[in-house]
């Protein structure tokens, strides 16, 4: 059963076309990750799915029931804000008892609802403390125990996670992620953050303009990108996108280098391409080159370490690539060195289209 | 850098002295002098400046005119404040959201609190002339009827008209400033309340009213002392009449001290007000927990 079926759905503010025609299903218990850059209609979308914008035409059903026009009270979901939203003037309980008083819970009930959703965020011993007197990630999770104190249909997510410092925020994402396999809610989840969408998501929405670029499971999306700006915004480091011309074997880069490319002989030739590769498909040369791969030879330029890994950049086909070897395998710019690219999982983008060919 | 120190450590004092003189000279001396002069004999029609002590503050226990009088404001302040409250709050909630015009509309909608209230007051005894006035010329072709209404004068109506036109003139200033408190209610605090499932009420209670009950609080303070102290819309629509009727404690004081010329008397009267106000206040600050 979908337990969230958009239709068509348009939002206009003013002259401003925020969310042009998205159509949307998700199953009951799915996690699904609405993601994009800012200001590609997102938030928008979710505010829409909430009833906190009026939807300029289209349609929403919520659990099998239309709630197009429906006020965001009637709507059967909760959600958690950017900015945490929380009551100032309850303390922690009352902000997570809220939702629950106003829809005329027994007391006793609200006590043993609150307990067991602030066991398990971790948070019983703040209840009597005001939201002033807490920490940003102690702040959402008292946002989120609000949401899953309810029995809602629908859980939405709005960025929750991005005022949060880098290290609560793989914390809260960890915690997210665990939420969502014991209580199997269905859950709708807004980021910017491409590696929030990948470790979160059941299946991703990739949102630009207002419109739906792709949507699919992290890996389709990651490793079948239909798309140059999907193969672009998803990965870190982001893919390689390097100028070419197809030719009756492969591809002819910018500089004239000519790389054979497995499995794309229907192809056709003279066509002007972009070679996407990513950082991660590009190795040191090993003992032999591999089927499949070409090998390479180049001049580091930039040498950044992360620790377990070392992202290089380095000049190839006219341009800067950035390629990600192992720790200690370059030690400093100008070393000679020769890189064995791994041509099977390269893709070929139409550079006029830019779509995945 | 060290900067230059004067060898005396003082000298900042006194180039400060003459402002702070001049500020006591203009703001205390007439406080203390009118207390002084309370104590006196003071009227315009006899040369007796003689020290009188409690003898003015007796007579005030003893003169009903002046007790009526302060019902009349306590009466005109009951109706009046809570009213521009209400209405104000409601005006402002309308105005919240986004709407064409919404600029214009709230411009227009103050205009009545930029007038003096005495032309205020002129105009409405114009608009409730018996004869000439629209009010009831617009009455009477509702009610089909001639109906002379005698606004100002008969007993029963002119407190309607006073407060009318006292509610008229002071909403907007309720109105601008619980908008502005309004809009500053973290507007994603009430959406995730609606979200929850609260309705109107119970969003104003637990998230609207503390976040702006602050400036409420002084809004409603400022407009209490400047009710208590009514006078211009009263002199312009009755002088304090029919008779005493309406008759506020600042149109008494006024009577007293330039129709009567009690000056001594008046200055007691007005120390009465100063110390029922500074009670008054007192307490409210405390009790709104302002003094926090």
């Amino acid at each position: 059963m979908s337990d969230l079926k958009i239709t068509d759905l348009h939002k206009h503010y003013g002259n401003f076309h925020a969310v042009k025609g998205v159509s949307l299903d998700v199953q009951a218990g799915e996690f699904t990750v609405l993601v994009g850059p800012s200001g590609c209609g997102k938030s928008t979308l979710l505010r829409c799915i909430a009833g906190l914008e009026e939807t300029s035409s289209g349609r929403i059903e919520i659990g099998g029931k239309d709630v197009t026009h429906a006020r965001p009270r009637d709507r059967d979901i909760a959600m958690v804000f950017q900015n945490y939203a929380l009551y100032p003037y309850l303390n922690v309980k009352d902000n997570i008892a809220f939702g629950l008083r106003a829809r005329k819970f027994a007391e006793t009930e609200i006590e043993k609802r609150v307990k067991r959703a602030s066991d398990m965020l971790g948070i019983g011993h703040l209840l009597t403390r005001f939201p002033r007197e807490l920490s940003g990630g102690q702040r959402q999770r008292v946002a989120i125990g609000r949401a899953i104190v309810r029995d809602a249909i629908l859980y939405l997510f709005d960025e929750p996670l991005s005022n949060l410092d880098a290290q609560l925020r793989d914390d809260m994402r960890v915690e997210i992620k665990r939420l969502h396999q014991e209580l199997g809610r269905t859950m709708i989840y807004v980021t910017h953050d491409q590696i929030e969408a990948m470790t979160l998501a059941d299946r991703i929405v990739l949102l630009r303009d207002g419109v739906v670029e792709q949507q699919g499971s992290p890996l389709d999306l990651f490793e079948r990108p239909q798309t140059r700006f999907v193969a672009g915004f998803l990965g870190s480091p982001k893919m390689n996108f390097l100028k070419g011309t197809l030719t009756r074997t492969g591809v002819s880069l910018a500089d004239g280098r000519e790389l054979v490319l497995p499995g794309r002989e229907s192809l056709r030739s003279g066509q002007a391409v972009l070679l996407g590769v990513r950082p991660q498909h590009i190795a040191l040369a090993g003992k032999t080159v591999a089927k499949g791969h070409e090998r390479i030879p180049v001049t580091i330029e930039l040498v950044q370490p992360t620790g377990s890994r070392v992202q290089v950049t380095l000049p190839l086909g006219g341009t800067s690539v950035i390629a990600e070897l192992g720790a200690h395998e370059v030690s400093r710019p100008g070393e000679k060195t020769f890189i064995d690219l791994d041509m099977t999982r390269a893709i070929v983008i139409d550079a006029v289209t830019e779509k995945v060919l | 850098m060290t900067a230059a120190v004067h060898p005396d450590r003082n000298f900042k004092y006194w180039l400060l002295a003459p402002a702070i003189f001049l500020l006591l000279l203009i703001g205390l001396f007439p406080l203390i002098y009118s207390l002084v002069v309370s104590f006196m004999r003071i009227d315009m029609m006899d040369t007796d400046t003689s020290f009188a002590w409690f003898y003015n503050y007796k007579q005030l226990f003893k003169d009903g005119r002046l007790w009526w009088s302060l019902a009349h404001t306590l009466l005109i302040t009951a109706i009046a404040l809570p009213v521009e409250l209400l209405l104000g709050l409601a005006m402002a909630y309308l105005f919240l959201e986004k709407m064409p015009w919404r600029q214009i509309f709230i411009s227009l909608l103050v205009l009545p609190t930029i007038i003096s209230p005495i032309v205020a007051g002129a105009t409405w005894r114009l608009l409730f002339d018996n004869k000439y006035g629209p009010i009831n010329q617009i009455i009477s072709w509702v009610a089909g009827e001639r109906i002379d209404a005698l606004w100002t004068i008969k007993p029963n109506l002119v407190y309607p008209a006073i407060i009318f036109c006292e509610i008229w003139q002071w909403t907007p200033f309720m109105f601008l400033i619980l908008l502005a408190a309004l809009s500053n209610v973290d507007k994603s605090q009430t959406e995730a309340a609606e979200i929850d499932g609260a309705r109107f009420l119970r969003i104003f209670r637990y998230i609207a009213l503390p976040a702006i009950w602050p400036v409420m609080a002084i809004a409603i303070l400022i407009r209490g002392l400047d009710l208590f102290r009514i006078f211009d819309i009263i002199w312009a629509l009755t002088q304090g009449g029919p008779g005493t009727r309406t008759e506020t404690i600042s149109i008494y004081a006024y009577t007293q001290g330039f129709k009567q010329f009690e000056t001594s008397y008046t200055a007691a009267i007005a120390f009465l007000v100063v110390f029922i106000l500074t009670v008054i206040c007192t307490w409210a600050i405390r009790r709104m927990g302002l003094a926090k």
